[in-house]
């Protein structure tokens, strides 16, 4: 079985070229004003690495792609910079669709107001309007489970941790958007959820979506995709069948 | 740069949401909500009219009647504080969702603004009626020079936007902004005329005062409301650095998001 599709241009949905970003190293993660405005050579050096270094890649539509690597391999740098939630220093990135990011998701919620009102706002900030998630409340509901169906109407801050990721995932997976992207969120909920969970992105899979995920559960990577992408100190090392790339991985030694 | 913010605009319906969100979640514990609002530039001006109108009895120090002056300055310069402390943090305070959500930056900024215009106009039953009891009593009459108010509402949101533009990522970099703004506001609350006019100010330090955007905002705000004179040198230079202080922001941030985006 072929890991790559057609890479027909026109159904190219994330096209990544030449992506690198840079970070500091070894110093306090914030200036002081003093810093910014004496110039900052009296401080300590700066040191900097690449978390992407020369990345170029490109995603077909109903592909699903598999994030591989060891911590700070940069990993979750790469999702967030197809998110658009970073900005690469050299390259480019062109995503063409709309993205759903399952990063951090209970971002959007606050704690002040309901859990009914909470979902029509985060929907809101992603793009649906007020009669979109009235169509599709009882579906969000539904799938978070009785629990957080019994408290729609409280504070969402008297929400279990659990049941609050519930309700994130809950909300983002009905969003329209082509693209979904995961980081490492299904290690969370409890088995019955994550189970749940699975089935919700098997669907989507099979509806055409593309998914971009990063996991370092070899089940899950096996589980949902076909290709992976191997990415070892920021550089890309591996790109091809899922099966073969997590097998590169495992046979490099630790370092 | 108009790219973006034709952005911003096709995603105003996302604006919307957020000012939304921000009333909501203001109004949603505290029992007498809005009424806050109003509370505290009212609680202020009676102080001030005690101190100035009543002890020192300084009529004089700013229009007649002093009441009415004090509570348009005070008004005023609620929304120019709040938007200022609450832009500085916009996006610290929202980093997760900043984090999380591919939306245009400037909108974090630019929603505070409005939240805190909007409660601002909410006020604005109070002052007609305050006003109106002045009116009626004979102390004032209003004019035609009322036209100037919603040129300065829109004006001061536009000052808004821009330092909100510069101090948003310049907190996100530097914690210690914030410490620095809140001193600067202090200052700044008595280098605006607020709770005296502009025309007690005499000689070179009235041309320093010009400097001052909030100055021409406020004649503007109060020129339909008294018979005084309307300075109008404050007015020119207000607008020109109001407008000013919006393209620099939206110049800074744009040159700033992408080390934003790292350290956030």
């Amino acid at each position: 079985m072929s890991a790559q599709p057609a890479t027909d241009a026109s159904n190219i949905v994330i096209d990544v070229q030449g992506v690198g970003i840079e970070f500091y190293r070894s110093r306090r993660r914030k200036l002081s004003l003093r810093e910014m405005v004496l110039r900052r050579e009296s401080t300590s050096p700066t040191e900097t690495f690449w978390a992407l270094d020369d990345i170029s890649f490109t995603v077909s539509r109903g592909e699903a792609v598999g994030l591989v690597g060891s911590n700070g391999g940069g990993k979750s740098t790469l999702l967030k910079t197809v998110a658009g939630v970073l900005i690469p220093d050299t390259g480019s990135v062109q995503v063409r669709g709309g993205v759903a990011p399952l990063i951090e998701l209970t971002g959007g919620f606050l704690g002040e107001l309901t859990a009914r009102e909470n979902v029509y706002l985060t929907a809101g900030l992603h793009g649906l309007s007020k009669e979109q998630v009235d169509d599709r409340f009882e579906e969000i509901v539904n799938f978070a489970g009785p629990q957080v169906q019994r408290g729609l109407d409280m504070p969402f801050r008297h929400f279990s941790s659990g049941m609050q990721v519930r309700l994130g995932f809950a909300v983002i997976t009905t969003l329209d958007e082509p693209i979904i992207l995961v980081d490492e969120v299904l290690a969370v909920g409890d088995k019955d959820f994550r189970e749940k969970c699975y089935e919700r992105m098997e669907s989507l899979l099979e509806n055409g979506r593309t998914l971009f995920l990063v996991s370092h559960s070899e089940g899950d990577l096996r589980r949902f995709c076909t290709r992976g992408l191997y990415l070892q100190s920021g550089k890309l090392v591996g790109d091809g069948p899922i099966e073969d790339v997590i097998e590169a991985y495992n046979e490099t030694p630790a370092s | 740069m108009l790219k973006r913010y034709n952005l911003i605009w096709e995603r105003r319906a996302i604006l919307d949401t957020l000012v939304r969100r921000d009333l909501r979640v203001r109004y949603a514990r505290s029992w007498l909500g809005y009424l806050w609002t109003i509370i505290d530039p009212l609680a202020m001006a009676l102080i001030y009219f005690v101190v100035f109108a009543l002890i020192f009895k300084r009529p004089d120090a700013g229009h007649h009647p002093y009441f009415l002056f004090l509570v348009i300055g005070l008004l005023v310069w609620q929304w120019f504080n709040a938007s200022i402390n609450e832009t500085a943090r916009a996006l610290l305070a929202e980093a997760k969702l900043v984090r999380s959500t591919n939306l245009p930056r400037e909108l974090w900024v630019i929603r505070v603004v409005l939240a805190k215009g909007i409660e601002f106009l909410l006020s604005m039953p109070v002052l007609i009626v305050i006003a109106l009891v002045y009116v009626i009593t004979g102390d004032t009459h209003l004019n035609w020079k009322l036209v100037l108010f919603p040129l300065a509402v829109v004006l001061q949101a536009f000052l808004q936007f821009g330092i909100g533009l510069l101090l948003a990522p310049t907190t996100v970099l530097a914690d210690d902004t914030i410490r620095v703004v809140r001193i600067v506001l202090r200052m700044l609350f008595y280098a605006t005329p607020i709770i005296y006019s502009l025309d007690l100010v005499k000689g070179w330090a009235a041309h320093l005062f010009w400097l001052n955007p909030l100055s021409g905002i406020m004649e503007m705000y109060r020129a339909g409301f008294f018979h005084d004179p309307v300075a109008k040198g404050p007015i020119v230079t207000s607008i020109v650095i109001s407008i000013g202080f919006f393209i620099w922001g939206a110049y800074t941030f744009a040159r700033m998001e992408r080390a934003v985006l790292k350290e956030i």
